[in-house]
């Protein structure tokens, strides 16, 4: 493990970012999908920040009590705080208190990332709503969830009665999609808004995710078995109905539904389908007026053939350098590797490195106006 | 399951006849139609061509597939006495050199000849980059390696293969071994003065041009008589991503690479450059004593993904990773003007032949159609589910009903995609003019937004664009969306007869254009044969 440190760090030389560490992560048998999660979400800066920003700012009373939030925010810590500028660290805590925690997680199998990224994005909203509601009467302590970003709900968040707290996991990974449906006989348009962390996304072969995301808000004709109650026409009614991007969240998690349910099998399998996704990316089907752009920052990679077996690794952007995390191994990758990780276009391919859960981070607006 | 289908591929045709007429079509996945329909008439997958399965070796890993057609003019009048040998310049392409230059040392002197050594104006054909020159009809189906004849090159991992394009041979007629590294980029002039007509750039650096005729007489799987530049990436040992002829360049070329740096070369040494101080700055820099390259470009950050002249040579268009189409002018080095995609890299480019337009493709599945009268982007092609990687004007093709008249304002284009697809389209400027051509409510369309006021703006010359917003360019549909192979594509290029179309695993599927004989009701087509009727088309018989 030292010997893959040094060499990382030859590799990297000068360039090396202050103040920057990579470290790998140990494996306690088969809990790669958490190590992949952790270090995208490590080199999810802003997320990262703010986590540790609120750590410090709350460690008095956040002694009391072991959560999944101070576990992660302990690892963070962890890293951040070593001497070296690589090597390998144990998220021992973090394991531990997952497993306890949930028993999904608990066994030695192979589990899915996306759940544990779900599970624990959830998990750390949980907390914090819960600390904010305990010390509401200290405005204080709920200083990193005042500014509310684009004003929506600000007018409810003095009420606080039902409205959901925004947190600054939210303020990163919220974003609000609308669902839109149009009665085809009373032409009435009825509007739902509903929150997402991660956008799952269906996948199809040699597409590109511009593409998936161009189906996921096409528009779906609700008809026969599957009509639409109008609250005007007060029956059902054919209807369209298509969801749009109301809000574009600050970190676009997008997951590629590669495990497929497969009927005739009666059980999943994986879709190892080439799914092609840019560096860069923007989401044009979107309420507000501009086109949110964003850029590609960590990807976890799917490794096998199916879905109750196999490996997860990382690929994280940082300080403009691509970083391959493997358990305990870091390696310092070419921009142009990301590629591999596409998917095959055959079926049956020796590839089975496949992209699974892509971060994309906002990039500053004002670029193009 | 190979695939879940395309909505789109309702537009090309339904029916599965005529699966018997292709050669080579025991390998045809299943939903992988032998023809598309278009306003003219069908194309038909006339033959394919691939390499030799099994013998390839991937030591370098895997490269991507392109094609370059080469047309072989008559030999040289002095070169029949070739006995070629393995290594040195081969005594006919001496000859053929010796000719133009007196005597000279080889082609190492020849790139500081003036430029009326050869007899470049012979042709009237256009030489848009490596991929239209092809001639007239008179072909000779090959036996024999010396005979001149129109050729596919193409790579596939460490092998550049040669094929007879008007062979029904699925195997190439000739394979070429790189040792050393993979060959990615390969460019051929006819005319090419010193006889080496063939350019092929690796993925470490190296540069090779030999000549084509010579590899084909050679019975080895090796390089002959080739000369080396950037020899083990003395000068640049980045990928060679792009490689083109200066047209009418007296045996200039350009040389692409994955750092962002583009270099002109002519004989042969290796000077070396000063070190790029910012890598966002577009600088130029010659070589001192006129040595080998004789200038490098340092044109952007990341790689350059594509090159290509304008017909006339005096503009290069340029695009890469960092999803800038820039356009220069080539004698003065100036940039001219150039914009943004939508988002992502941009992964090809091509001129239109009168010089009006340029296409570019890119990962953000849009074929985009740049104006270089308004200097910006004038339409978005749209219909293309996955990076488009090849694009192409079909210069063969005039509209119907234009019959001289008037001014040919249609323009036929094709693409291709990592979607396994093939789209054509015709862009007619008249119906651009109109800001949105796409029907109410197909897309969130609330603008009149300062924004489009603001990016239609005239831009100041020799400045980039930024990227536009998705309401602020028309769009276009694709005439025709036909799902060529089972994996993705990375090129296409029309010729007189037809259309190539090239996977990335290096299968080519030639589909001959509509002809009277391959009408659906041949019987009554009359008026499909007299409405393609046009002074410059005239197929084969």
């Amino acid at each position: 493990m030292g010997a893959a440190g040094s060499k990382l760090e030859k590799a990297l030389g000068d360039q090396f970012p202050e103040g920057e560490r990579y470290f790998g992560l140990e494996n306690f048998g088969n809990t790669c999908y958490c190590n992949s999660v952790l270090q995208a979400l490590y080199f999810c800066v802003p997320f990262r920040e703010q986590l540790l920003e609120y750590y410090s700012s709350n460690k008095s009373f956040a002694d009391a009590e072991e959560n999944l939030l101070t576990c992660l925010a302990d690892l963070f810590t962890q890293i951040t705080s070593q001497k070296k500028k690589t090597g390998v660290i144990a998220p021992k805590r973090f394991v531990q208190r997952l497993k306890k925690q949930n028993e999904i997680f608990r066994s030695y199998m192979h589990q899915d990332a996306h759940e544990f990224l779900n599970y624990l994005l959830n998990e750390l909203v949980d907390i914090l709503e819960k600390e904010s509601r305990a010390a509401k009467s200290d405005p204080e302590s709920c200083s990193s969830s005042e500014q509310i970003p684009n004003g929506i709900k600000t007018s409810h968040i003095n009420g606080h009665v039902r409205e959901p707290l925004i947190t600054w996991v939210h303020k990163n990974f919220q974003g609000i999609l609308t669902n839109e449906t149009r009665c085809l006989r009373c032409e009435t348009v009825t509007a739902r808004d509903e929150t997402f962390l991660d956008l799952s996304l269906d996948i199809e072969q040699n597409t590109s995710i511009t593409s998936c995301l161009k189906n996921f808000s096409s528009t779906e004709t609700l008809n026969a078995e599957d009509k639409f109650f109008c609250d005007k026409c007060c029956s059902l009614q054919e209807a369209q109905k298509r969801m749009k991007i109301k809000k574009p969240p600050q970190i676009l998690v997008i997951h590629l539904k590669r495990f497929k349910y497969i009927e005739q099998l009666g059980r999943y399998k994986k879709l190892s389908y080439r799914v092609v996704f840019p560096l860069e990316l923007k989401l044009s089907n979107t309420v507000e007026d501009t086109d949110a752009e964003y850029s590609l920052f960590a990807v976890v990679v799917h490794v096998g053939s199916g879905p109750n077996h196999g490996h997860y690794v990382s690929l994280v952007k940082s300080h403009n350098h691509w970083l391959f995390f493997d358990d305990e191994n870091v390696e310092m990758i070419d921009e142009s590797a990301v590629q591999t990780f596409f998917g095959s276009a055959q079926e049956y391919s020796s590839n089975t490195d496949h992209g699974y859960i892509l971060f994309y981070e906002r990039v500053d607006v004002g670029t193009t106006s | 399951m190979i695939s879940a289908s395309n909505p789109n591929s309702m537009m090309s045709s339904s029916s599965t006849t005529g699966n018997n007429n292709a050669a080579g079509s025991g390998q045809q996945a299943p939903g992988l139609k032998t023809y598309f329909k278009t306003p003219e008439g069908r194309y038909k997958l006339k033959y394919e061509k691939s390499h030799p399965a099994g013998l390839l070796h991937y030591a370098h890993g895997k490269s991507v597939t392109q094609v370059t057609l080469a047309h072989l003019k008559d030999k040289p009048v002095h070169a029949l006495s070739s006995s070629s040998s393995s290594i040195g310049i081969s005594s006919g392409v001496k000859s053929a050199a010796a000719k133009f230059l007196g005597g000279g040392n080889g082609s190492r002197a020849l790139s500081f000849v003036g430029g009326n050594g050869g007899s470049k104006s012979s042709s009237g054909t256009t030489k848009v980059g490596s991929l239209s020159s092809s001639y007239t009809n008179s072909y000779t189906p090959n036996s024999n390696f010396d005979g001149k004849g129109t050729y596919l090159i193409f790579n596939v991992g460490d092998a550049i293969f040669i094929s007879d394009l008007n062979s029904q041979d699925k195997d190439p007629i000739k394979s070429i071994n790189f040792s050393t590294s993979n060959p990615i980029s390969h460019a051929f002039d006819p005319d090419a003065k010193d006889g080496h007509d063939l350019l092929i750039g690796l993925n470490s650096g190296d540069v090779y041009s030999v000549s084509l005729r010579q590899q084909l007489q050679d019975g080895g799987k090796k390089l002959v008589g080739a000369q080396h530049y950037n020899k083990d990436g003395c000068v640049n040992n980045t990928r060679c991503t792009s490689i083109a002829w200066v047209p009418n360049g007296d045996g200039t070329f350009i040389v692409a690479h994955a750092d962002g740096n583009m270099y002109n070369k002519d004989g042969s040494g290796d000077p070396s450059f000063p070190v790029i101080k910012d890598q966002n700055q577009f600088s130029v820099s010659h070589a001192r004593y006129s040595k080998n390259p004789i200038a490098r470009w340092h044109i952007c950050q990341g790689s350059i993904n594509s090159i290509a002249f304008s017909s006339d040579g005096a503009y290069i268009a340029i695009v890469g990773r960092d999803g800038y189409l820039r356009v220069f002018d080539f004698k003065t080095e100036q940039l001219i003007c150039g914009g943004k995609s939508y988002y992502g890299a941009l992964l090809c480019c091509t001129w239109s032949t009168d010089g009006k337009y340029i296409l570019t493709g890119g990962e953000d599945d849009l074929v985009q159609v740049w104006s270089m009268e308004e200097r910006k982007i004038v339409a978005w092609g749209e219909g293309h589910s996955s990076w488009v990687s090849g694009v192409a004007f079909d210069s063969y093709w005039s509209a119907p009903n234009s019959d001289g008249t008037s001014e040919n304002v249609v323009y036929r284009f094709g693409s291709v995609g990592q979607d396994t697809q093939v789209l054509l389209w015709d862009l007619e400027m008249e119906e651009l003019v109109v800001p949105m051509r796409r029907a109410p409510g197909g897309s969130p369309t609330m603008s009149t937004g300062s924004q489009s006021a603001h990016w239609d703006h005239a831009w100041p010359p020799g400045t980039l664009r930024p990227a536009p917003s998705m309401r602020d360019v028309p769009k276009l549909s694709p005439l025709v969306v036909h799902r060529v192979h089972t994996d993705p594509l990375s090129g296409l290029i029309f010729t007189q007869e037809s259309v190539l179309t090239v996977c990335r695993e290096g299968h080519i599927k030639i589909w001959a254009r509509p002809t009277s004989s391959t009408e659906p009701n041949s019987d009554s087509s009359l008026s499909a044969t007299t409405l393609k009727e046009k002074p410059k088309l005239g197929y084969r018989q």
